[in-house]
């Protein structure tokens, strides 16, 4: 799922701190996001936002951290209103929302844990690759030089 | 660009096919979602109707249990609903009010009894109490506006006294959202030509006291939690149309004088 892979160049101390922080600004939303999925996709956004020309290790790890969080909050708003349906209008719990709620928490469980793990890596200047996030990311943001 | 949407549409389909493989598994059974809301429905129906017959006087009159008895008798016959849900109860007492408390416990006041011109009205009604305990709108109710974990609280002797007086005020007097007062007013109309009782009086006491031509809009509870009775006598005739034209009645014309005659002695008994 999680490729270490070499950069293009090596990143400075400066660089590997930002690039970094996009994981750790996702993490820390999730703490308002849980009741509100949209924080964390808002709080990456501005991160990505402030740092867009920054340098290219930046950027790209911003980008990652983005296209996850993208994902995640369609996932994730399908099971709150879902929630809210039930609690506040005619729903009633079935084994298909109980599964939902389940996979969604594997799913979570999963994004959290890499994103920990990058979090820590990325730090460290070392380059991680997510599978399918990785190469949408390839694809999306592009070395200037 | 060809790795992106293979990767891609793998992800979702672990996403989608985790989903379904997991729904495969009655996991409200293994939740045991069903007992724990049954459990609490039940003994929030005894701690509430034990509330209600502490402070009101109930009815044990042998006609009167045995008129309202067969009229839901033969309501339930005729819609396949299973008898022993329904626990009805008189409560003497002139407000014009019938309503439904969680684990089928339905209770009639007498002032719709004698308020009603003729069983029809009654048994339309009640056939709208009963509708609400089928389609499970007492318990969606106290869940939206009392929430699950007081509810649960009440029923290990947790809640609050005030809560308990305050959700019971809930109960008798506010009304149901308009979709559920109107879902519960169609399955009466159906309960009621399954049963052969004509619907039209149904509507026609809707009608009646929504005019507030009645003598006794002092007491009319029923309706005032039940808003916009005009719309609903209209869209309960033009529902009931073009169904069964062949009426009969549940109790006879006898039964039905009988039991407005011991309502209304007991009534001057206890004036």
């Amino acid at each position: 799922m999680i490729k270490i892979k070499q950069f293009n160049y090596e990143p400075g101390e400066h660089e590997s701190e930002t690039a970094s922080s996009s994981y750790l600004m996702s993490l820390i939303a999730i703490i308002v996001g849980l009741p509100f999925p949209i924080v964390n996709l808002i709080a990456t956004l501005i991160f990505y936002l402030g740092n867009r020309k920054s340098t290219y290790f930046v950027r790209w790890h911003c980008t990652q951290a983005l296209l996850s969080q993208l994902s995640m909050l369609f996932i994730n708003s399908y099971g709150f209103w879902w929630t809210v349906s039930i609690i506040f209008k005619d729903e009633t719990i079935t084994s298909n929302y109980i599964s939902y709620i389940a996979v969604v928490i594997i799913f979570n469980l999963t994004e959290l844990i890499t994103t920990i793990y990058t979090a820590i890596q990325t730090r460290k200047g070392i380059h991680v690759e997510w599978w399918f996030y990785g190469t949408l990311t390839n694809f999306i943001c592009k070395s200037k030089s | 660009m060809k790795k992106i949407i293979i990767q891609g549409t793998i992800i979702i389909l672990l996403f989608f096919g985790s989903w379904l493989a997991i729904a495969q598994i009655d996991l409200v059974k293994v939740f045991k979602v069903q007992k724990v809301t049954d459990n609490t429905e039940q003994k929030l129906g005894e701690l509430f109707w034990n509330i209600f017959k502490a402070t009101e006087n109930e009815n044990k009159s042998i006609h009167v249990v045995n008129s309202i008895e067969s009229i839901v008798t033969q309501i339930c016959k005729s819609n396949e609903i299973d008898r022993e849900i329904i626990k009805i109860h008189v409560l003497n007492k002139d407000e014009i009010n019938a309503f439904a408390l969680p684990n089928g416990h339905l209770i009639v006041y007498s002032g719709l009894i004698l308020n009603s011109d003729n069983q029809e009205e009654l048994i339309g009604v009640i056939c709208h109490e009963i509708a609400h305990i089928e389609l499970n709108h007492v318990m969606k109710k106290l869940v939206k506006e009392v929430g699950l974990s007081i509810l649960i609280s009440m029923t290990t002797g947790n809640g609050g006294s005030e809560i308990i007086k305050e959700t019971v005020k809930t109960l008798s007097s506010s009304v149901f959202d308009r979709i559920l007062e109107k879902e519960a007013d169609i399955k009466a109309v159906d309960y009621l030509v399954s049963a052969k009782v004509n619907p039209e009086p149904f509507a026609n006491f809707l009608y009646k006291l929504s005019n507030k031509e009645h003598d006794a809009t002092e007491y009319l509870s029923w309706i005032s939690t039940h808003p916009d009775s005009k719309e609903r006598a209209e869209y309960i005739i033009e529902y009931s149309k073009n169904k069964s034209t062949d009426y009969e009645q549940i109790l006879s014309t006898e039964a039905w004088g009988k039991l407005k005659m011991e309502l209304n002695n007991d009534r001057k008994t206890n004036d």
